[in-house]
């Protein structure tokens, strides 16, 4: 009778386990795995596929090269919706950064019982809904009722009652930029005060020894310090203005004429009335490439802050 | 090692376990009575202008009891947006019935194959042949349209009483009307042009006086969108708007906006969709007495006063999904075309013979439409989808001052050659 003899080997059981583990961790995955390749890498390389692509999204796609690219870029709309997006990416870091290093300094520097209450007041507009946001906007501009016109006519002042902020091609840009300055800049405000607040009280005890006080403060000492916050606030206000398309959309439905029309505006156009999703792929590919190249800037600001 | 391969198992077939019941879920479900969902655009409450679907849902309901509704209120744009994303996907996700306008949208839906030939099923429904034929596509047949819209000058009577002013019958004698009201004071016509679609209406009608049957040529290629009748509609358009006919902010003002300077009385005409008449009706809306009358002529013209621009007021499809529930479908679409389902109505104009207008104004537009020789049906309804949104750009760009007519026309001409082909010689 032979009797078969179980010896303990360390090094298969180690292997054994290492195997166990590695598998144990592939089921783990695998789920967020699936997920990210279903709806996120897959729907990317389909729309890099479709853009080029003539496609109604009903039956056969027809391959037509560059030809969506070429049309889009001799498209008064498209053409339209890429400098409003750059314009506005240009005018956020112009007037929403300063304005929100200007508040979220005053907030922190001059703490009192009005400040706190003041924190909560300029973030809200950040964390309502867009269709709010631009409600209250209609009800502004709005040309027969909205309050700039009421007001107007309280006064009787004509110039100010017979502008119509949201149709006019000159004006209507600017009145829906308003609205997102008073809605967007909440976030830098927070962002930027919780960068100022994590600062070593040294630098502030020391500047007033040396006499550096309030705005010569702000100006000498916090500014120098905060480029690489500002820096990051300066990407993701272009890749959002890349991106834009609620408040433009329910506050001028992207007209008068192209006069709001976004990337973002033109995209949903083409895609869901026009039926041209090839079309419609092609501008969220330049969205996609144009958000990229931002991206590596911000990663390469990165390095050199490092 | 047992432990690790029962926590193995368990990963793997608990998403397999729920997967599974959501099928024997599935299979549960049309094991009852046959359920039909569909898709709606409005909320089927009783308000003026829902409570035909509400007693829809609701009668049928109550008359088959062997079928079931699933009825979705969607919105708008939501129910245009969603079922577009859903035909895309295929037949399987599609409700039974979905709620549209017919013309060219359906009928991509149709040429995709994504729609259930009712042709033979419905043609013993008896109903204007206008609705009829905005709900085929290719002489085939896919739903039905209870009720059916034409558009005309919705008038202020009592402005015009007070001011001794009559219905324009030419565009002559609209203009001196528009004169007359400008010196009182009174803005001529409410619009809607910030949603850009409420333009169009004015402006089919004004192609048709000038051109006739103009906008047929076009889309059957045999006439450019630049043409004459096209730039000269336009251009009388955009007079029009620089005299202040529209008001000093037509761009500014939204198609409610247009609603309300037509309820209380600031607007004295709006060429719109006799939709509008059960709500210019409703006396909790407006408290003028608003009147419907056919489109004036040019003289020397083409166009006539039989000439209406139309659509589908309420009308609804059957997707290929609805092959095995056939029958219901056909019993629903029949008693959505039954005198007992659009009696309650109370503003829109009914396609199905025997149901009489409820309101003055509903009546005073159904004599426009059955004195109609010729119903052309809405542009952005008849023309492909690709086309229909820079049409709309277009018409609104006529509201800018300084753009030129004929050179947005002639743009608009070359994305409709590149879509639908040049001009045949």
């Amino acid at each position: 009778m032979v009797q078969s003899i179980q010896i303990f080997d360390p090094i298969k059981t180690k292997k054994t386990a290492k195997r166990n583990r590695a598998i144990f961790v592939s089921l783990c995955i695998f789920p967020s795995l699936l997920f990210l390749v279903m709806f996120m890498y897959y729907p990317i390389v389909e729309t890099f596929r479709l853009s080029f692509m003539k496609s109604s999204g009903l039956g056969q796609d027809r391959f037509i090269g560059l030809d969506n690219y070429r049309k889009l870029f001799v498209s008064e709309e498209f053409r339209a919706g890429l400098v409003h997006v750059l314009t506005w990416a240009f005018w956020s870091i112009v007037i929403q950064l300063p304005l929100a290093f200007f508040i979220a300094f005053s907030l922190t520097f001059y703490v009192n019982r009005v400040s706190k209450p003041m924190r909560a007041i300029y973030y809200m507009a950040n964390i309502m809904p867009s269709a709010i946001t631009a409600m209250l906007g209609k009800f502004v501009f709005s040309p027969n009722n909205g309050i700039l016109n009421n007001l107007g006519n309280q006064f009787g002042w004509d110039w100010l009652s017979n502008m119509d902020f949201l149709g006019s091609e000159r004006l209507a840009f600017w009145s829906v930029f308003a609205v997102a300055t008073w809605a967007y800049t909440g976030f830098p405000i927070i962002y930027l005060m919780a960068r100022i607040e994590q600062m070593p009280k040294e630098f502030k005890e020391a500047a007033e020894l040396d006499g550096v006080t309030g705005w010569k403060y702000a100006w000498y000492i916090l500014l120098p310090n905060l480029v690489y916050p500002l820096r990051i606030l300066a990407v993701l206000c272009t890749i959002g203005s890349l991106k834009l398309f609620d408040l433009p959309y329910m506050m001028t439905t992207g007209g008068p004429g192209h006069a709001t029309v976004t990337l973002g505006i033109s995209l949903y156009r083409q895609g869901f009335i026009n039926w041209q999703y090839g079309r419609a792929s092609a501008i969220g590919v330049i969205i996609f490439l144009l958000s990229l190249i931002f991206t590596i800037i911000q990663f390469s600001g990165k390095k050199e802050a490092a | 090692m047992k432990k690790f391969t029962l926590v193995c198992l368990a990963l793997v077939l608990v998403p397999l376990m729920a997967f599974a019941q959501g099928q024997s879920d599935t299979a549960a479900k049309e094991s009852g009575p046959v359920t039909l969902t569909i898709w709606g655009r409005d909320i089927p409450d009783t308000a003026a202008d829902h409570i035909y679907v509400h007693d829809l849902i609701e009668g049928f309901q109550k008359a088959n009891p062997d079928i079931k509704l699933e009825y979705i209120p969607l919105g708008d744009p939501g129910l245009a947006d969603k079922t577009k994303i859903t035909m895309a996907a295929g037949v399987d996700q599609l409700p039974e019935i979905v709620q549209s306008w017919g013309g060219s949208v359906m009928g991509g839906y149709a040429d995709a194959g994504r729609l259930l030939d009712l042709t033979s099923e419905l043609a013993s429904i008896p109903g204007s042949k206008a609705a009829s034929d905005a709900m085929s596509w290719k002489g085939k047949t896919y739903g039905v349209a209870p009720f059916f819209a034409v558009a005309g000058i919705f008038l202020n009577e009592d402005i015009f009483a007070r001011n001794g002013l009559k219905a324009p019958t030419t565009i002559v004698e609209m203009e001196a009307v528009c004169d007359t009201l400008l010196a009182k004071g009174i803005q001529p016509f409410a619009c809607g042009a910030k949603d850009k679609w409420p333009a169009l209406a004015m402006y089919m009608y004004l192609v048709n006086r000038y051109g006739g049957n103009a906008f047929d040529r076009a889309q059957a290629r045999t006439l450019s969108f630049a043409d004459d009748a096209f730039v000269n509609a336009a251009k009388t358009y955009q007079m029009w708007v620089k005299k202040g006919y529209f008001g000093t902010k037509p761009l500014g003002e939204a198609y409610g906006d247009a609603q309300q300077q037509m309820a209380i009385g600031k607007a004295a005409m709006m060429v719109t969709g006799s939709w509008m008449c059960s709500q210019f009706s409703n006396k909790e809306f407006t408290d003028q007495k608003i009147g419907f009358y056919a489109f004036p002529v040019v003289t020397g013209g083409v166009g006539k006063v039989t000439d209406v621009m139309g659509m589908t007021d309420i009308g609804f499809f059957a997707t290929k999904n609805a092959e095995a529930k056939k029958d219901a479908v056909v019993r629903f679409f029949k008693y959505a075309m039954s005198v007992e389902a659009c009696a309650s109505e109370p503003g829109r104009i009914c396609a199905v013979p025997g149901v009489p207008a409820k309101a003055e104004l509903t009546g005073m537009a159904s004599k426009v439409f059955a004195a109609s020789q010729s119903v052309q049906f809405w542009w952005d309804q008849d023309l492909p989808p690709a086309v229909t949104s820079p049409l709309n750009d277009t018409i609104q760009s006529f509201f800018l001052p300084n753009s030129d007519v004929a050179s947005s026309l002639k743009a608009f001409e070359e994305l409709v050659i590149d879509e639908m082909g040049p001009v045949k010689k």
